[in-house]
């Protein structure tokens, strides 16, 4: 383990020692850093005021926000891991862009990045990003 | 039932006993008898699809998840599958390649395991009308021996594909499939959706769908809900078909009596009626599957038409299989496989690497105290496809050349590719088998054991398609 990683992944267990369990079910405080690290990693694009908020309510209504995954949450934010780090964070970001409009968009960053709802292959409108119906086979170019 | 004894008795109503029955059924004449009894019921894709959207469904009671329909002591080891009317027609992801010739004389061609008692040229015919009774999307030109076009056009190409296919011509092509590449006969085009198992606008083939006139034809009387558990044996003959419906013990008389189940249902009804054959229930398996997403340089993998855009052939047949096993490539149109990396979203093609496995004696199935769960016991794969895993991860940078890869990410085997093989393989004689190349019982000549359990071995290819030519071939053969 890498010396800071273990700094910073001991200061939140001692951390645990002196923080009441319940202050674990605080929803509000995991979904902020679930948030605030979507809009970290994603600072290039311009996501529509409100929808980050609206899209983690949903992501945590999905798969829950009992007291494991709020410490682990906590433990992800506080340890400053990147994506390419944490399995977490990364279904995190990619279920926030498959639940927008960005590929819609074909990820143009010009164009504000909108919440449509939390990512399902049966309800989303375009559910594959990669389809031909966002890049039609006149628009791939032959070899 | 109308009656107590019939002409034929068909168990199940999957992909191997619906074209076996509407094969018989076209030959037959018109005062024949014929009784289907499936253990599920009708559940209207229509209603599988509400469930997906999080709506309910009356029909939810007919939900029977395959964990609750056998005991499988292995749990690393999945085995999905369908218990309803159409079988696993209703979850299965529509891929339809043909074996390659040599799939059917390993052992002749590469030292390996066993020739089946058939060949391509047997099959060729029946692959035709099958793909034809599926409405194939396939490409002209395939590394198997085909003539023609396909039923309906191939499904278009992603950059990755264009420059694969220029590369390697017909060993890397658009991937014959039954999910439609344009409406057909009540089947929409596929949207690309990548999710088949349900297919959210109805464009891959299903029993359900199929126009099949095969349970609508007066000479069948279709059951639901009636669990075959056994047989009555007589020297050479099965003379009764026994199953429960409603609790109640019920037998039934056939002159011929098919079971289409799949491989541990067709071995656990076997093995309870006392078959003594020494291969009956032995050699379960299927392919090993393993994802790889190459992350590409400065070329995004968009415009695909399909969840299996292509499928290359470059490991797939050839000297190495002396040694190792055939490898099948599947390039995935996968919304989940996205990169998080500004600008580079899309830069990632998606292979699944597919290995053929061998029929083990450690990996089989037998009855439990429950007379209607097989007991499935799955514990290695054979070093044969271990080895083309190691031999698939020299060659594959070298066969990516012709792309611009920044990475490859090798992930984990997958806990199942969705088939189910072996358990009452196909043979010459008795002392190597179960079936003879019609899939007549080497004992039980009235009797017909369907399915991919009848496969000698288990190429890297899928095998609905050869799984329904072989019920196509050995109905017109025997009647």
């Amino acid at each position: 383990m890498e010396r800071r990683k273990f700094i910073k992944l001991a200061g939140v267990a001692a951390g645990m020692c002196f923080i009441p369990p319940a202050l674990y079910f605080v929803a509000p405080g995991v979904k902020k850093y679930a948030a605030l690290s979507i809009e970290k990693e994603l600072h290039y694009l311009k996501l529509a005021p409100g929808s980050v908020a609206s899209f983690v309510e949903d992501y945590f209504r999905l798969i829950g926000n009992d007291t494991v995954s709020a410490l682990k949450w906590k433990t992800t934010y506080y340890l400053g891991l990147s994506y390419d780090k944490s399995d977490r964070l990364r279904d995190l970001i990619k279920y926030y862009l498959l639940s927008s409009d960005f590929f819609i968009n074909k990820t143009d960053e010009r164009k504000v990045v909108n919440y449509l709802g939390i990512y399902s292959p049966y309800k989303s409108p375009v559910p594959n990003p990669y389809s031909f119906v966002i890049y039609p086979p006149e628009s791939i170019k032959e070899v | 039932m109308k009656y107590d004894h019939y002409d034929l008795v068909v168990v199940g109503t999957g992909f191997a006993s619906t074209f076996f029955l509407q094969k018989y059924l076209a030959k037959a004449s018109s005062n024949k008898k014929v009784l289907v009894l499936e253990k599920g019921h009708f559940y209207p894709q229509a209603e599988r699809l509400k469930i997906k959207k999080g709506l309910t469904s009356d029909f939810q009671k007919y939900d029977s998840p395959w964990e609750n329909n056998i005991i499988n002591l292995n749990k690393k080891k999945e085995w999905p599958f369908t218990t309803a009317y159409g079988g696993s027609s209703n979850c299965w992801w529509g891929c339809t390649p043909r074996f390659m010739p040599n799939d059917f004389k390993l052992k002749s061609t590469y030292g390996v395991a066993e020739d089946w008692p058939i060949d391509y040229n047997d099959l060729d015919p029946y692959y035709y009308e099958a793909e034809e009774l599926m409405s194939v999307s396939g490409p002209e030109g395939t590394p198997f021996p085909r003539k023609g076009k396909y039923p309906l056009p191939p499904h278009a190409f992603t950059m990755v594909d264009k420059i694969m296919h220029k590369t390697y011509g017909n060993q890397y092509v658009s991937q014959p499939g039954a999910r439609a590449s344009k409406g057909t006969h009540g089947r929409n085009g596929c949207m690309s959706f990548s999710t088949c198992e349900t297919c959210p606008v109805d464009a891959k083939f299903t029993i359900e769908n199929s126009g099949t006139t095969a349970y609508t034809d007066t000479r069948v009387e279709l059951v639901y809900g009636a669990q075959v558990y056994s047989l009555v044996t007589e020297n050479t003959m099965i003379s009764q078909v026994l199953f429960e419906q409603d609790g109640k013990e019920v037998s039934v008389k056939g002159e011929v009596v098919v079971l289409g189940t799949n491989p541990f249902f067709n071995a656990n009804i076997l093995l309870n009626a006392g078959d003594k054959n020494a291969f009956t229930g032995k050699g379960i398996g299927e392919q090993l599957g393993m994802q790889v997403l190459i992350y590409l340089e400065n070329m995004t993998n968009a415009g695909g038409s399909n969840w299996v855009n292509a499928n290359g052939y470059m490991l797939y047949d050839g000297a190495h299989r002396k040694d190792f096993a055939a490898c099948l490539i599947e390039a995935n149109n996968a919304p989940y496989d996205i990169r998080l990396e500004r600008g580079k979203h899309l830069n990632v093609a998606s292979f699944r690497m597919v290995f053929e496995d061998l029929p083990l004696l450690s990996n089989y199935v037998t009855t439990s105290p429950n007379k209607f769960m097989p007991e499935v016991h799955f514990q290695d794969r054979s070093e044969y496809t271990l080895k083309g895993v190691a031999n698939m991860k020299k060659k594959l940078p070298g066969i990516l050349s012709c792309l611009p890869v920044e990475e490859l990410r090798y992930l984990e085997p997958a806990s199942h590719e969705g088939h189910i093989i072996g358990g009452t393989r196909m043979s010459a004689d008795h002392t190597t088998g179960v079936v003879d190349k019609h899939m007549i019982h080497h004992q039980y000549r009235n009797l017909f054991v369907l399915g991919a359990g009848a496969f000698t071995t288990f190429g890297p290819s899928n095998p609905t398609l050869t799984l329904s030519a072989m019920s196509l071939f050995a109905a017109d053969k025997s009647f």
